[in-house]
């Protein structure tokens, strides 16, 4: 039984909020994030035809997000766009809802992380996948999964004061 | 034994098969400078799954929305039923053929129900933080629930929370489940990890409560307690196994 776009139209929406924390993991502040997953859902919607039948559309859009993000970060290298130094002191993208700070600190440190392990810490730590579903949706082996999240954590420790 | 990082940090994330984890924790057992490796690895993981899970209730801006609808939103069908009282939903796992009839018609009711109940639930969240949705047969927990059944310990919650977590413990079949009740809405019901997803096998009006039945659980209506007798190996966790539990991602 294949999907009627008013039922994947329904799911898409449904997955929104962990698009956006997905999202978020990736990007620098909501709003980077939020444009993220426009560019995501709107690749969807063109691409629907891919979408294999029976195959889960949640898997499907955290693999679409992730070449959006790779493509987009491939386009701003090309443009020769660096990524802006947050010397602002205070992070303007914090809402009040940040107030304990640890999504701005923990946001630096992800920003820091090579694509390769970001992409593996935000899956596994972040978004809860298993390192099979992790390794699947980034199409590499489970050993190579293991050693990227492993030397992301490392340097997360680091960066976070060893995380305590 | 001097097991690598590598394989720590997959024991932390319960990653492990049964017999490596058996020997990870026998090795862990015998060395308190490995146990505190492992108790990094969790540490670390919860404190970037706990900074990032606000987003996940955050308002969701209408354009994306309107983005991932993709097609005019279809709204769904109008049921008048103000709240279900006890509700039994199958799982993906028990989802059988529906070959006769009375396996389709109460795969029906058992929908109608669902449909009820999240009308109900809805009604008593925010527009843009839908509590459960069903998916494939399943209620799946989302937006508060979810980020309270993923981070939240009953150990350590407020009085006033908006979802307060009861029981939590291990399942029969290996996965973790926990108890839960909403603030506003009366309700109860019962969540099992599965598939990375919280399932919601049975709900019940909280004010259909006969009181505490376990001192570590809010009210629990009789008919959660009975999918938790179902299911439960075991006790109960206590407090620090039920952060560990957390920290690993409910593995």
């Amino acid at each position: 039984m294949s999907s009627a776009p008013e039922e994947i139209s329904g799911k898409m929406v449904e997955l929104l909020p962990r698009l956006r924390r997905f999202a978020r993991s990736l990007s620098r502040n909501q709003h980077d994030a939020d444009d993220l997953v426009q560019s995501a859902v709107e690749r969807a919607w063109r691409h629907l035809d891919q979408l294999k039948p029976g195959a889960n559309l949640g898997s499907w859009m955290f693999g679409i997000m992730k070449n959006a993000w790779i493509d987009d970060r491939r386009a701003r290298s090309r443009r020769g766009e660096v990524a802006l130094p947050d010397d602002s002191g205070e992070h303007p993208a914090v809402t009040p809802m940040d107030a304990n700070t640890s999504l701005w600190s923990v946001s630096e440190a992800m920003d820091k992380l090579p694509e390769e392990q970001r992409l593996a810490v935000a899956l596994v730590l972040v978004e809860g996948l298993s390192y099979k579903e992790a390794s699947e949706l980034l199409e590499i082996p489970m050993g190579t999964l293991t050693s990227r999240l492993a030397r992301g954590r490392t340097a997360l420790a680091a960066a976070l004061g060893d995380a305590s | 034994m001097n097991p690598d990082d590598e394989t720590l940090m997959a024991y932390a994330d319960g990653e492990l098969d049964a017999a490596q984890r058996a020997e990870i924790a026998a090795a862990l057992e015998a060395d308190p400078a490995l146990a505190a490796r492992v108790a990094k690895h969790r540490a670390l993981r919860a404190k970037v799954a706990d900074a990032f899970a606000p987003v996940l209730s955050q308002p969701v801006p209408e354009s994306l929305r309107t983005a991932a609808a993709g097609t005019p939103a279809v709204a769904p069908a109008a049921a008048d039923r103000a709240r279900g009282n006890v509700v039994q939903f199958p799982t993906r796992g028990t989802r059988a053929p529906a070959t006769t009839w009375r396996a389709r018609e109460w795969f029906a009711m058992a929908a109608s129900l669902v449909l009820g109940v999240l009308i109900a639930w809805r009604a008593f969240s925010p527009v843009n933080d839908p509590t459960l949705t069903a998916s494939n047969g399943a209620l799946v927990a989302h937006g508060s629930l979810a980020v309270a059944l993923d981070g939240q310990l009953a150990s350590n919650q407020a009085s006033d929370a908006a979802v307060k977590i009861g029981l939590t413990f291990k399942a029969r079949d290996g996965s973790y489940c926990r108890s839960f009740a909403l603030r506003d809405g009366g309700i109860t019901g019962l969540a099992c990890r599965a598939g990375g997803e919280w399932h919601i096998p049975v709900t019940a009006s909280a004010d259909a409560a006969g009181g505490d039945i376990r001192p570590a659980a809010t009210s629990v209506p009789p008919a959660v307690m009975q999918a938790i007798e179902a299911r439960i190996a075991g006790d109960a966790l206590n407090a620090p196994d039920e952060t560990k539990a957390r920290d690993a991602g409910w593995k």
